[in-house]
């Protein structure tokens, strides 16, 4: 089984816990409480690599989104694989939010195989009713390729790209760390953080 | 209401509108909000103002008035229900208590069958809502909410389990009250009301006695009593009237989402406040809103304008809330600044350094008081360019490496399982735990202070240990410890375990019995020695540690920059995990500051009853005194 860290950030009441809740409960609530500090869920998914199927477990946490804790932050996205840059479609705002992040992620963690997502929520809302929408798919999506993030819009309440999301993000991962393994055996010893499988091998020793 | 309201964050005017509607004024004065719902169902006419309408915001009350939606049927003896769980308290103590309720019961029930208040108290709100719940009844299952208005069910305890743990406990609730009616009594404490004012002077005796628990309808004036909140309030008379009005003023202000950025933040959050609660769900009546959202807008502006170095902070919404289940509005607003101020200094504050500091404190107390518990939690640092994870000893990757060891550095690179344990101490334990064993920890942190939280946080710790225990991580964990935690994966996994445990454990503490007669009561547990003192001594330590390791990785960073090196350290302090041995090359800093930094000496608690610090210069002082004794 692998496992991999996955953090999400955004504004406050951009929707992540309602995100997470949709992937990992396949529920939604119309009223959710607001994130003290933040809160730790786990969730298996499958992956098919050339008919083997893959266990990956997404070790996840949910970060409160007010500013301030964002001196917090830092413990969460420490060593995280992947994060969940969310941002909301209705509120402009939010989007300035979402790219302070994506800086944040990008100085403070500097490593290139973290994988950030940039999320644009509540798309339901904009189906509706398109006047809501605020950000339009296009800027997002551009801003998206200038910083080389993977994007898409998703609704927590719909469910719509939830699954697909969290499933894509396994699969780039699972694929870096294949690489990984690779100029592994090649001698390089590169950092793997990510999932050797466990085992209890008390031989393996430490310096 | 239109699902547009929810997600308005202050965009549209005739939202703005009715933003801070307050209630109607008399003589020029806000009149405070009827927010304390009547849960235990007992008019308050004797210690309320007259203008407190009788609605009492209580939608159970509603919901138990209306025939309608009794599971039972429509006669009014279904109102008492035959099950235990569907009592109110004041049905379960009986007395003097039972009649009146009934009498308004039946009032009530008068006037919705004739469709008009009959209340000459009431304002237009009280009247509203009479008629409204003819109108749009809420049709919910009175039986699936507790004696606060919470859902009983939450995702780890179902109805069924509540109700058989309520029936028991609600037998101990009626028990400890007659205990304390006689406590009373021989104070010489009459009251007149359903609660009194006025409590006996502090004593052991009237400690344990909170320890076992506050009668429910009492808790509000019992806290306000025991937190000396008429010191405050009579220091500053008047002053939350003026908060609303101000309010009022930056109602019509132009830019105030410019001026007053918390206003949204708030408004967020209004709606996420308990949303599993009747009394703060939308009323489909007036402009859809609850009383008590409304009431607790008011508390949280007024908050934000009284101390801006707060301002608002996520979390606060739960600690007003649940106060405004207790205590009117005005009272609410100063328990908060009581609680922000005197139990929980600096948490709220904008940059959280005293959630870290708290952390710190917790995680001292943990080394201390539970060390197979910090053998688990205790962080384990990466060595570079390896795959492996060592166990080092947190100074040997840093530059203080050749230098020695530095006991302390933990209290600023928190463990990481301080990540769930900081929401403990931000919310105090609000949505932590289950209510009834919340409002437990809260009896004892307004008599006791915050020590309290601190044992409550510990006890929970210890018990969750068991679950740790049973689980994988026992094995695998002290296979670690032995084996020196020798791969990333099986620290990542037992770190997972870890988190998933105390975060569900405390969740499933349903019956607060559990934490206090198994932890809080118990002499042995070494722990409970912790005085409020100690916290404060304690505090004030890894307040100076931290800001020691603070100056001192920003003294490292500064030179690490004019070496051309971009610091590892991110500006919490905390270890972003990919620290190299940058420091071991650079330039060291004054001496005189890593010095200062590594001579810190490990904190030193008190031990026994004895009072006396064991620290190392103590230790020597002791030995001197009982020297000079023996020679006497
Ligand atoms: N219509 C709609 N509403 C959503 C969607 N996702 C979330 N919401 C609502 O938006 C509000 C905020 O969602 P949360 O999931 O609590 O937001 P959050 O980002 O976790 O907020 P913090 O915990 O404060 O950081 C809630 O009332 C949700 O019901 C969505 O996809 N569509
Ligand atoms: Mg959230």
């Amino acid at each position: 089984m692998l496992q991999f860290k996955l953090v999400l950030l955004g504004d406050s009441s951009v929707g992540k816990s309602s995100i997470v809740n949709r992937f990992v409960k396949d529920s939604f609530e119309d009223l959710r409480e607001s994130t003290i500090g933040a809160a730790f869920l786990s969730q298996t998914i499958k992956l098919n690599d050339n008919g083997k199927e893959v266990i990956v477990k997404f070790e996840i946490w949910d970060t409160a989104g007010q500013e301030r804790y964002k001196s917090l932050a830092p413990m969460y996205y420490r060593n995280a694989n992947a994060a969940l840059v969310v941002y909301d479609i209705t509120e402009l705002d939010s989007l300035n939010k979402a790219k302070t992040w994506v800086e944040e992620l990008k100085n403070k963690v500097g490593d290139d195989n973290i994988v950030i997502y940039l999320v644009g929520n509540k798309l339901d809302v904009c189906e509706k009713d398109s006047s809501k929408r605020l950000v339009s798919l296009e800027g997002a999506k551009e801003y998206a390729k200038e910083q080389g993030l993977l994007f898409i819009e998703t609704s927590a309440k719909t469910g719509a790209n939830i699954k697909e999301t969290f499933q894509e993000i396994g699969e780039k991962l699972y694929d870096i760390k294949k690489t990984e393994v690779n100029t592994d055996l090649d001698g390089n010893t590169g950092e793997i953080e990510i999932s050797k499988p466990s085992t209890n091998d008390t031989t393996s020793c430490c310096s | 209401m239109t699902k547009a309201r929810t997600d308005s964050h202050f965009h549209d005017a005739e939202v703005l509108e009715d933003l801070y509607d307050s209630k109607p004024r008399k003589l020029g004065f806000p009149v405070k909000s009827p927010s304390v719902p009547n849960f235990h169902g007992v008019l308050k006419s004797n210690n309320y103002n007259s203008s407190v309408p009788l609605f009492n915001a209580s939608a159970v009350d509603r919901l138990q008035a209306d025939p309608g939606y009794s599971q039972g049927g429509s006669s009014a003896n279904s109102l008492n229900g035959d099950d235990d769980a569907n009592l109110s308290v004041i049905d379960m103590y009986g007395g003097d208590f039972d009649s009146p309720r009934k009498e308004q019961t039946m009032k009530k029930m008068d006037t919705l069958a004739s469709g008009k208040g009959t209340d000459h108290n009431t304002d237009r709100i009280s009247s509203n809502t009479v008629a409204s719940t003819i109108e749009t009844p809420i049709r919910k299952n009175v039986g699936s909410f507790d004696r606060y208005g919470f859902r009983k069910q939450t995702t780890y305890i179902s109805e069924g389990e509540y109700d058989i743990w309520w029936t028991e406990y609600s037998q101990y609730c009626v028990r400890r009250k007659g205990k304390w009616e006689l406590l009373l009594e021989k104070s010489g404490l009459s009251y007149a009301g359903d609660s009194p004012t006025r409590f006996p002077a502090r004593s052991e005796k009237l400690k344990r006695y909170v320890r076992k628990g506050i009668p429910a309808e009492w808790r509000g004036n019992a806290w306000w009593y025991f937190a000396k909140g008429d010191e405050i309030l009579n220091k500053n008379k008047g002053l939350y009237d003026k908060l609303l009005s101000r309010i009022d003023q930056i109602k019509v202000q132009k830019n105030r989402e410019k001026l007053y950025p918390d206003l949204e933040i708030i408004e967020r959050d209004l709606h996420r406040t308990f949303p599993d609660n009747i009394h703060f769900q939308r009323e489909s009546f007036q402009d859809g809103e609850s009383t008590m959202i409304k009431s607790l807008r008011r508390v949280l502006v007024a908050f934000s304008l009284f101390n801006p170095k707060i301002g608002y902070c996520q979390s606060m919404n739960f600690l007003s809330g649940l106060l405004l289940l207790f205590l009117d509005e005005e009272k609410a607003f100063w328990m908060l600044v009581i609680i922000t101020s005197r139990y929980l200094p600096g948490v709220h504050n904008v940059n959280l350094e005293g959630v870290n500091v708290d952390q710190g404190v917790l995680m001292l107390c943990v080394k201390e008081y539970l060390p197979e518990i910090w053998s688990y939690i205790k962080p384990f640092y990466k060595t570079q360019n390896s795959n492996r994870v060592t166990m080092v000893s947190f100074s040997s990757n840093s530059s203080m490496h050749s230098k020695g060891t530095t006991k302390n550095e933990f209290l600023y690179k928190l463990p990481p399982v301080t990540l769930c344990t900081a929401s403990w101490f931000m919310s105090c334990f609000v949505g932590v735990t289950p209510i009834e064993t919340t409002l437990r920890i809260w009896d004892c942190m307004f008599y006791e202070e915050s020590n309290f939280l601190f044992k409550a946080s510990l006890g929970i710790l210890k018990m969750s240990e068991q679950t740790l225990n049973k689980g994988k991580l026992h094995s695998t964990s002290l296979n670690h410890h032995n084996q020196l935690r020798s791969r990333k994966v099986s620290q990542d996994e037992s770190d997972m375990e870890l988190f998933q445990a105390l975060q569900t454990f405390p969740k499933k503490l349903l019956n607060p019995n559990d934490l206090f007669e198994k932890i809080i009561f118990k002499r042995r547990i070494t722990f409970n020695n912790l005085d409020q003192e100690e916290i404060d001594r304690c505090r004030k330590f890894v307040k100076n540690q931290r800001n020691k390791y603070k100056n001192y990785i920003e003294a490292v960073d500064s030179s690490q920059y004019s070496n051309g090196r971009a610091s590892k350290y991110d500006d919490t302090g905390h270890n972003n995990g990919n620290n190299t041995n940058t420091f071991n090359t650079s330039t060291p800093i004054s001496d005189t500051m890593i010095q200062d930094v590594l001579s810190s000496e490990g904190y030193g608690f008190k031990k026994g009853i004895s009072g006396v610090n064991w620290n190392n210069s103590i230790k020597e002082r002791v030995r001197q005194i009982r020297k000079r004794k023996d020679k006497e």
